[in-house]
């Protein structure tokens, strides 16, 4: 009965962000929600939990206030959560996260088996945190996975690479990242999450913590992207088609 | 005053968002023009636990307060104004009357599989001749025996033709004047109960709207609801929750409205410059944010009051009032503020406008709500 | 101890690395160095486009997982001090990135779209996107090595030059890795790789049916391209191959002309055809995102608009 950890993130869902007239990006709307990705990873081990039993234990790193995305990654199906919290866990980059992540996991949720994340987050996407754990660690990590099972000790998983796709096997403990066709996250339903606030969470203070590191990153800057095109608009009636496709010859490209 | 949600309510609000835009959104416009009921789309709520919101869970609810209830039937009618009405009357009224006035053996058989969705709920309470006027109404209910027998017609009942589960309001002593209707529960497939085809109308098209037709309807008295004679007072009071259920589908009907005028006049150029920096526009957005945000406080004070257990007719008569007449008066500009786009079919105000229009009408037409709520004032 | 080191399992991905490798050795003044799957890649060639050094891996046993390299690379790196090293990112480079990264303590920048080095402060501005592509990020790393993934396609090949030198030199082989890999599905390409396409014609859900795309291939074929995709079309309803998707999570494009039809242009699909010379669009919804991303616009029904220029361009 293996004992599963699910790692999730609690961003700012970009469909708030909105652009300041100048290009810059404002953040004043914002509401937050659980990374795309780690709703599929968290759906992911319920599955393999309703296959062989054992738990599931949610995990993030994040500020003191985001303990609604510990109820709603409750909501999901994990049996408990852990939350290592400050107001200083905030803009961390993946080498702190995974430094955390790791830290709690080797304080409060060993022995485990699988560790599943998303393969990247949907602010930052940088697709580090999960492999970076696993080196933390030392276990073997699978990325890109959109198919995982359990047999006899070990994790087998389907990644897709650019040639196709590679069946992997590895040992475990392991660590798996998925993608979001792995499956359909579900949609809690209302009883799950009055459920939710009614099982068990460890809050994990920083001072329970050993030191993380200093970020190695900088950011310098985080503007709107432009694309800077006027849309000249053209009708559709016979004459204006013909006065579209005549602006596509004259710039040579029919 | 804490005028936060809890973490609870904003995680439900946020899973019926994804579920409306999941399930609700593609086939809103396809049901709202074939008025078509979407039984599928209703077994998808009843799994979500969206039926029985408030009802306990001991009779198949998922046991949540009253305002969370009406959170969920905002983002819904958000989507879909008619799905949004018809779970708030199968809830606000039905559940909620069978609860509050019937019998252990009357909940267990009728409010938990209707809080499962496994059947939907129907009042069939105005009648062609009595509208407003509740007491012209001539259906009568005469004791036979162990029985009721139920004659008359009824007309509007919203979920007629797909309900399982009938709240049926007649004469059982007309002598008695107000202390002299009673409500009865009435299950589909009843002989003796009809319902007619169901009404083309204006807006809220998907919702089934139909006569029910009682010729010698018999029922057995244990399906009486509450004390016989107690008819009115059980009418109130499922109106009472009832309104505060309008208004929040008005709120939904507004911040669709207004979320529709937002894109449309941030991207529409003319003159050279967005519509959304011409004062005329911006003026108008900018009532419609401020009486979205006036009706949300009124619907949720109504909400709380009721989860209080304080008195809460007024509130929620005052919350259905503004609720609606601005529904009705923001849908209209946004038709406005998107010219003859909106104006046309497929563009989503055209349907807000037509849906909008009923909430001043049923549950109490604004004029009733005026009287009740000057009633109230003027005591 | 310094140097720019390049890291991609395929030769085309290395060639491009070796570009901006190239650039930034000049620029920092350094050496640069490729690092290779001796069965797999040519060192000649890479020193012929601009390698100063070839590290050579032997390459796994097959079932072999590249992270067996992991302790190699990063014994490399102890000793050597490289002040950057830049892997190409696909999917097996990108954890062996990560986990190299993590082993030395160091930043890594992911999916780098441009990268320079800034002779001032002596630092490599790197930027990338984030929020889906709403947002371009800049950042620079504070430790060494500085290491970064950069996608395949973002920097032209590097060309041969006569007369270019460089030494090789053998790595030591690593033990084997704990995961298997127990088989290999290849994926046959269905159709022409469209990130090579000049013209390409995408499709989305403004198409009712499977059929009608064919309206779609008929004006693809007018125009002398290929047809592409938004990631439902794909993905959700299995119309076309997800090789033929174009956005984040799909391929990025850089054709001299597309043409997006019944396309909504949300902001995942439109980082695809970020560099595309000339975008145009047709859909209904005059409010669609994809025409304020676009230089030509049709407001119209597809299916109205599409016959009529198929008509249009015959008279061409």
């Amino acid at each position: 009965m293996p004992t599963i950890i699910t790692c999730f993130k609690w961003v700012i869902d970009e469909a708030y962000i909105r652009r300041g007239s100048s290009g810059d990006l404002d953040f004043s709307a914002v509401d937050y929600k659980i990374s795309d990705y780690d709703r599929n990873a968290i759906e992911e081990a319920v599955k393999l939990k309703d296959v062989h039993g054992g738990t599931v234990a949610s995990l993030t790193v994040g500020v003191p206030e985001a303990t609604k995305g510990i109820k709603d990654s409750l909501s999901r199906g994990p049996d408990k959560a852990f939350f290592a919290a400050d107001a200083s866990f905030n803009n961390l980059e993946p080498s702190q996260t995974a430094s955390l992540l790791a830290a709690v996991i080797r304080s409060f949720i060993t022995p485990y088996d699988l560790i599943l994340c998303g393969e990247g987050s949907s602010d930052l996407y940088t697709q580090q945190v999960g492999p970076r754990l696993a080196e933390i660690l030392q276990i073997p990590s699978i990325s890109f996975v959109q198919k995982v099972e359990l047999k006899d000790g070990k994790v087998v998983a389907e990644r897709r690479v650019e040639e196709g796709v590679e069946v992997v096997e590895a040992p475990l403990p392991a660590l798996v990242t998925v993608l979001p066709d792995i499956n359909v996250p579900r949609i809690p339903g209302v009883k799950d999450t009055l459920m939710a606030s009614k099982k068990p969470v460890v809050t994990i203070k920083k001072e329970d913590l050993p030191p993380f590191p200093a970020p190695c990153m900088e950011t310098v800057e985080m503007k709107a992207a432009k694309m800077d095109r006027s849309c000249e608009k053209f009708g559709t009636d016979t004459a204006e088609i013909a006065r579209f496709v005549d602006v596509l010859r004259k710039k040579a490209l029919i | 005053m804490d005028f936060k949600l809890t973490e609870e309510q904003e995680l439900i609000r946020k899973n019926m968002r994804e579920f409306a835009e999941k399930y609700v959104d593609p086939i809103a416009v396809e049901i709202d023009e074939n008025s078509r009921h979407p039984e599928e789309l209703f077994q998808k709520l009843a799994e979500n636990d969206w039926m029985g919101m408030p009802i306990p869970v001991e009779y198949g609810g998922a046991g949540t307060d009253y305002l969370t209830h009406i959170v969920a039937v905002e983002e819904l009618a958000r989507s879909c104004a008619s799905t949004g009405f018809t779970v708030s009357i199968h809830v606000g009224i039905i559940e909620m009357l069978i609860l509050l006035f019937g019998t252990e053996e009357q909940k267990k058989k009728y409010l938990a599989p209707l809080a499962k969705g496994q059947n939907l709920g129907a009042l069939a309470l105005t009648e062609p001749g009595a509208g407003t006027d509740v007491m012209a109404a001539t259906t009568t209910a005469v004791r036979d025996g162990n029985d009721f027998i139920i004659n008359g017609t009824k007309t509007f009942t919203t979920n007629g033709p797909t309900a399982g589960t009938y709240l049926v309001f007649a004469w059982t002593d007309k002598a008695a004047g107000r202390k002299g209707m009673s409500a009865f529960i009435v299950t589909k497939g009843t002989p003796g109960m009809k319902a007619g085809e169901h009404f083309k109308k204006m807006g809220l098209r998907s919702s089934q709207t139909s006569e029910m037709v009682f010729k010698d309807c018999r029922v057995p008295q244990e399906n009486l609801l509450g004390k016989e004679g107690n008819g009115m007072a059980i009418a109130m009071t499922g109106f009472d929750h009832g309104r505060i259920g309008i208004a929040g589908q008005c709120l939904g009907i507004m911040q669709a409205a207004l979320d529709e005028s937002v894109r449309y006049a941030k991207q529409r150029v003319q003159f050279g410059q967005p519509i959304a920096r011409q004062e005329a526009i911006s003026w108008m957005i900018a009532n419609m944010a401020t009486d979205l945000s006036a009706a949300r406080f009124l619907t949720y004070h109504a909400a709380w009051l009721k989860d209080q257990k304080q008195p809460f007719s007024k509130e929620a008569s005052m919350a259905k009032l503004f609720a609606a007449e601005k529904a009705m008066e923001h849908t209209i500009k946004a038709v406005q503020i998107q010219g003859g786009y909106g104006y046309c079919k497929g563009a989503k105000v055209e349907r807000l406008m037509r849906d909008a229009k009923v909430t001043e009408i049923y549950e109490g037409t604004s004029e009733a709500q005026r009287l009740v709520i000057s009633g109230n004032v003027l005591r | 101890m310094s140097g720019i080191w390049i890291i991609a399992e395929k030769k085309e991905h290395a060639l491009e690395l070796l570009t901006i490798g190239r650039v930034l050795a000049a620029q920092m003044e350094t050496k640069l160095s490729a690092f290779l799957w001796k069965d797999q890649n040519v060192p000649e060639d890479y020193i012929a486009c601009g390698a100063d050094e070839i590290m050579l891996a032997a390459p796994g046993s097959e079932g072999q997982s590249l992270d067996a390299f992991i302790p190699v690379i990063a014994a490399e790196a102890e000793n050597n001090h490289p002040d950057a090293i830049l892997f190409a990112a696909t999917a097996r480079c990108r954890d062996l990135a990560a986990r190299v990264a993590s082993r030395m303590n160091t930043g890594l920048c992911s999916s780098c779209t441009s990268l320079a080095y800034d002779a001032a402060d002596r630092t490599i501005k790197m930027e990338r996107l984030a929020y889906g592509g709403a947002a371009v990020q800049k950042v620079i790393c504070k430790t060494r090595p500085v290491m970064v993934t950069i996608p395949p396609g973002t920097f032209e090949q590097a060309k041969a030059e006569a007369g270019r030198t460089g030494i090789q030199r053998e790595l030591s082989t690593p033990a084997p890795s704990v995961l298997k890999v127990i088989e290999k599905k290849t994926k046959v390409r269905e159709t022409k790789d469209i990130t090579e396409s000049r013209v390409i014609v995408a499709v989305g859900r403004g198409f009712d049916k499977k059929e009608d795309l064919d309206l779609a291939r008929k004006l693809a074929c007018a125009l002398g391209g290929e047809i592409g995709c938004t990631r439902p079309i794909s993905e959700e309803n299995h119309w076309l191959p997800e090789e033929l998707c174009i956005g984040l999570s799909g391929v990025q494009v850089k054709p001299d002309f597309y043409l997006g039809l019944g396309v909504s242009g949300q902001v995942q699909h439109a980082t695809g055809i970020r560099q595309a010379k000339v975008v145009a669009a047709v859909n209904k919804d005059e409010n669609a995102p994809i025409f304020s991303v676009a230089d030509f616009g049709i407001v119209g029904n597809l299916y109205d608009v599409v016959p009529k220029l198929l008509e249009a361009l015959k008279r061409v």
